[in-house]
């Protein structure tokens, strides 16, 4: 048989035994290319300005990414290499040289590659769609499928996989070249030995990285760059000291304990998973760094898509949004009337209103907000107060219900933070000689981000009660028979800019804030989904086959354990312990970190725009829900193949 | 206490059958220290197998205590390996990544006996085995007699009535061998323990009271110690062996 067979019938076996491992390096390249693909299509980074920052962005997320990979490539390698070190070892006794070994090694590793790369790049471009069409929805813009090969991301993933992949190949092939077969036949004997020996110096260690991992989390959340690079070190080290010292110190625990040790299935679970960990701390600790890192991006990814989705729904619901500060009604029709002639001209209206928002002569409520307690950012000296015929053809414009307001009262219209709040307010408000008293309360958006309708809530009151008051400013809104196109509203925002202008007129779009919307999405949130995934597969994929190559080991324990009598269902209840145990114990400390983390920055951000289904409590249980919906297909594919393996062949 | 009943045992399928067991019968008393003996291939293993519940008999029965191993249900099996048989293997079968006395303890653990009971117990039955310093140690870190006693002490420790052991000597050296054979004579003559062990090392036998020779899967003899020496009952073994046309190496 010559080498090159035996490589291709290596690579076979390889790739049916590292299957976990080919899926993970498929799905990394294809999602390698489709970003490629984003960085290279002009039609996504033409649908706006902001676009053009996208593939700087993505070319940075695809070096870290590039980065793991090569570190989950390098890794497996190395672990192949010492799973298979004795084969390796006969083949140089009987006759092969080094040389060839390493050749023989290198070559089914490419040959495995190839596959992954061809696979990868064919899945890659049906990615491509997907990611693509979610662009393209962002956006608003309808998708058509068009098949679209790009050779320059072609070129750029090979690029990025030759990289990875003759790095470590080369370094594996160094390795064997200068072993002896003795080395060869007896280096899976060697592991990793147990990081700190004494009890004492374990007890400290333990100690110290407990602190460390506490004030690292404390240290990430305080907001600048530079305590949130000391915290990232904290937890490094917090991670290293906990994984290291605690494997060792789980032995010392149950040695004063013999009655909890010999209970059940106890000594079995926790001394297979001991003797795993004692053995595995440092991948554990770096599998559990990447897992925080997982939470963190995903987490930050789904802050920031709320953020900026809530941000464009909150600042305006009208098609078009004109507003004039503090003029005087008079001066209105001039001011207006250049808008109003491009927009007569270009601009098909379904509906528009000129109207004021006034000033009441108090801020009672106002100070009820704020002595409440609430996070609320403070505009106006006075409270702000809307006719109500204003306020229902408004309503009406914008296809909410129509509300009624009996004589002698008054509504509020706040946003949903402040309902709460608001609608345990009783006090009557005092308007020019009316008295009104509530008449209830509204929380549809109304444009209530921005100071346009009032700052977060405003009071809508009697025509005849407004008209005591002074106005605050003026505002001209519209909706359009279709959405304003960014054509139409680069020309208004030329007419806004233009330098004769007595002042700086508020001018918002729907579709112009989606637009922006979309775009910060797409350059800030889509890196960070495509990092966490890439970064939770690889840690995923290092522990199921670490998992799967104990199987061998499992199978002989559990035959032996059926000799001696074990229950077949005690066999499988230890089984799953075992496995719940291991695949939980590098989750809970980036648990930790990652949300207190997330609640954190979704604390920071303005009040009043993550809230409902946007709440950080709930960003965070999404984000923890999508994680272990990645993490459980990792888990149940290594649960059902070493059930298969081990328990079957034991009966 | 043990009743073998002409047992069969087929291997194979319809066009290619392998008789491992013809019609093999003998019975073992309480307290009796038995050994079977029979070249490479003989069905040594497989008679061992069926007796300890982990093959299954294609024709006949096996009694233990009366009871009939051969129509216990499945999931009897298992009750009745943990708490009537102990297990005693060549190559130790010990777990590596628990200690010694976890190993030991791993018996009563799987017999639910009283988790605060076990380390006594382990400790007795070790002291018993002179392996009580060693209860700390991974087996890793102890030579294969220790480890074998260890085994030993595994198989006897919940109170197990039948000790079978399948060359226990196998992969000792011959002081460790020894050593061992006379623990399991030991256990044999001053606990009662009834001990069935397949060996081809006629040295291993000769520590026996009876030996029944396998060949082609039937008993092809029977020796008795009686009150004979054990150099005595060495020798016969040798001559026995030379008539079953046993390989030299299988003697030695």
């Amino acid at each position: 048989m010559t080498l090159f067979k035996l490589s291709l019938r290596n690579a076979k076996r390889q790739a049916r035994d590292y299957l976990v491992y080919f899926v993970t390096i498929v799905l990394t390249v294809a999602m390698i290319y489709a970003f490629n693909g984003l960085v290279f299509s002009e039609e996504l980074l033409s649908l706006a300005l902001m676009m053009k920052s996208l593939p700087l962005m993505v070319t940075l997320t695809s070096i870290a990414v590039v980065c793991i990979m090569g570190w989950l490539v390098h890794y497996i390698t190395g672990f192949m290499l010492s799973r298979r070190s004795r084969e390796f070892g006969t083949y140089i006794l009987i006759g092969l040289e080094n040389r060839q070994v390493a050749r023989l090694f290198f070559l089914e590793n490419l040959a495995v590659g190839c596959c992954a790369l061809v696979f990868g790049i064919l899945l890659g471009n049906l990615l491509y769609q997907v990611l693509r069409a979610l662009v393209l929805a962002l956006f608003r813009v309808p998708y058509h499928f068009g098949f679209t090969f790009s050779v320059r991301a072609v070129a750029l993933t090979l690029f990025y996989f030759l990289f990875i992949y003759l790095l470590a190949q080369m370094k594996s092939r160094r390795r064997i070249r200068s072993m002896k077969i003795y080395d060869l036949i007896y280096f899976e004997r060697q592991n990793e030995e147990a990081i700190f020996r004494t009890s004492g110096t374990r007890r400290n260690i333990f100690i110290v990285s407990v602190v460390l991992g506490v004030s690292g989390t404390i240290l990430l959340m305080a907001g600048s760059l530079l305590t949130g690079l000391i915290g990232a070190g904290c937890i490094i080290a917090f991670m290293y000291g906990f994984f290291g010292s605690f494997s060792s110190g789980v032995p010392a625990w149950f040695a004063k304990r013999p009655a909890c040790k010999y209970k059940g299935v106890t000594l079995l679970i926790f001394r297979t998973l001991s003797a795993k960990l004692a053995t595995m701390g440092i991948v554990m600790a770096t599998v559990s760094l990447l897992f925080t890192a997982v939470l963190i991006s995903q987490g930050s990814g789904l802050v920031f898509s709320d953020l900026f989705r809530n941000r464009a729904i909150q600042t305006t619901v009208f098609d078009l949004c004109i507003g004039f500060d503090d003029s005087d009604t008079t001066d209105l029709p001039l001011l207006l009337k250049p808008y109003l002639d491009y927009i007569d001209a270009n601009v098909p209206l379904a509906a528009s209103r000129q109207y004021a928002v006034y000033s009441s002569e108090g801020s009672a409520v106002t100070d009820y907000i704020l002595e409440s307690g609430i996070s609320y950012y403070n505009y106006y000296k006075k409270d702000t107060v809307m006719k109500y015929s204003d306020y229902a053809a408004l309503r009406e414009m914008l296809g909410y219900p129509q509300v009624p307001l009996e004589s002698g009262r008054y509504l509020i219209h706040s946003a949903l933070y402040l309902q709460d709040v608001l609608s345990r307010y009783e006090l009557p408000v005092a308007l020019g000689g009316d008295t009104l008293i509530p008449g209830g309360i509204h929380t549809e958006y109304f444009n209530q981000y921005w100071d346009i309708n009032g700052m977060g809530f405003i009071l809508v009151v009697p025509d005849e009660a407004a008209g005591n008051c002074s106005i605050h400013h003026s505002l001209y809104v519209a909706m359009t028979a279709e959405p304003l196109t960014q054509t139409q509203f680069a020309a208004l925002k030329a007419i806004r800019d233009d330098d004769s202008r007595p002042k700086y007129d508020t001018l918002l779009s729907k579709t112009n804030e989606a637009a922006q919307a979309a775009a910060s999405t797409a350059i800030l949130v889509f890196p960070l989904y495509y990092l966490a995934l890439v970064l939770a597969m690889t840690a995923a994929t290092v522990l199921t086959i670490q998992q799967f190559s104990e199987s061998v080991r499992y199978r002989r324990q559990f035959a032996l354990l059926r000799k001696l009598g074990m229950d077949s269902r005690d066999m499988a209840r230890a089984l799953r312990c075992q496995f719940a145990i291991y695949y939980a114990m590098p989750a809970l400390p980036p648990i930790l970190i990652a949300v207190p983390f997330i609640l954190n920055l979704g604390a920071a951000t303005e009040p009043g725009i993550l809230v409902g289904s946007s709440h950080p409590v709930m960003i965070s249980l999404v984000t923890l829900g999508l994680f272990f919906l990645i993490y459980a297909v990792y888990i149940l594919m290594s649960y059902v193949g070493i059930k298969r393996n081990v328990l079957s062949a034991s009966v | 206490m043990l009743q073998v009943k002409n047992i069969e045992k087929y291997y194979g399928s319809k066009n290619n059958v392998t008789k491992a067991l013809d019609r093999v019968s003998f019975d073992v008393a309480k307290g009796e220290f038995i050994a079977i003996m029979g070249a490479s291939g003989s069905g040594k293993t497989t008679l061992l197998n069926c007796i300890s519940t982990i093959d299954t008999v294609s024709a006949g029965d096996i009694l233990l205590d009366g009871e009939s191993i051969a129509k216990l249900p499945a999931g009897e099996l298992a009750r009745f390996r943990r708490e009537r048989l102990g297990f005693v293997f060549q190559d130790f079968n010990l777990l590596d990544t628990l200690t010694i006395e976890e190993n030991i303890g791993l018996a009563l653990s799987l017999n639910h006996v009283d988790p605060r009971d076990v380390r006594r117990r382990v400790k007795a039955a070790a002291q018993k085995l002179g392996i009580e310093d060693i209860l700390e140690k991974f087996p890793y870190q102890v030579s294969g007699g220790q480890k074998q006693r260890a085994a030993c002490a595994r198989a006897m420790v919940a109170g197990q009535s039948l000790l079978l052991a399948d060359e226990p000597t196998g992969a000792l050296d011959s002081k460790s061998s020894k050593n061992l054979l006379e623990i399991l004579s030991r256990m044999n003559e001053d606990m009662s323990a009834t001990i069935l062990m397949v060996t081809h090392d006629a040295y291993s036998a000769s520590y026996a009271g009876r030996i029944l020779f396998l060949k082609d899967g039937r008993i092809f003899n029977e020796l008795l110690r009686g009150e004979r020496s054990r150099s005595d009952f060495y020798h016969e073994i040798l001559d026995v062996l030379a008539l079953l046309g046993g390989d030299i190496s299988d003697v030695i």
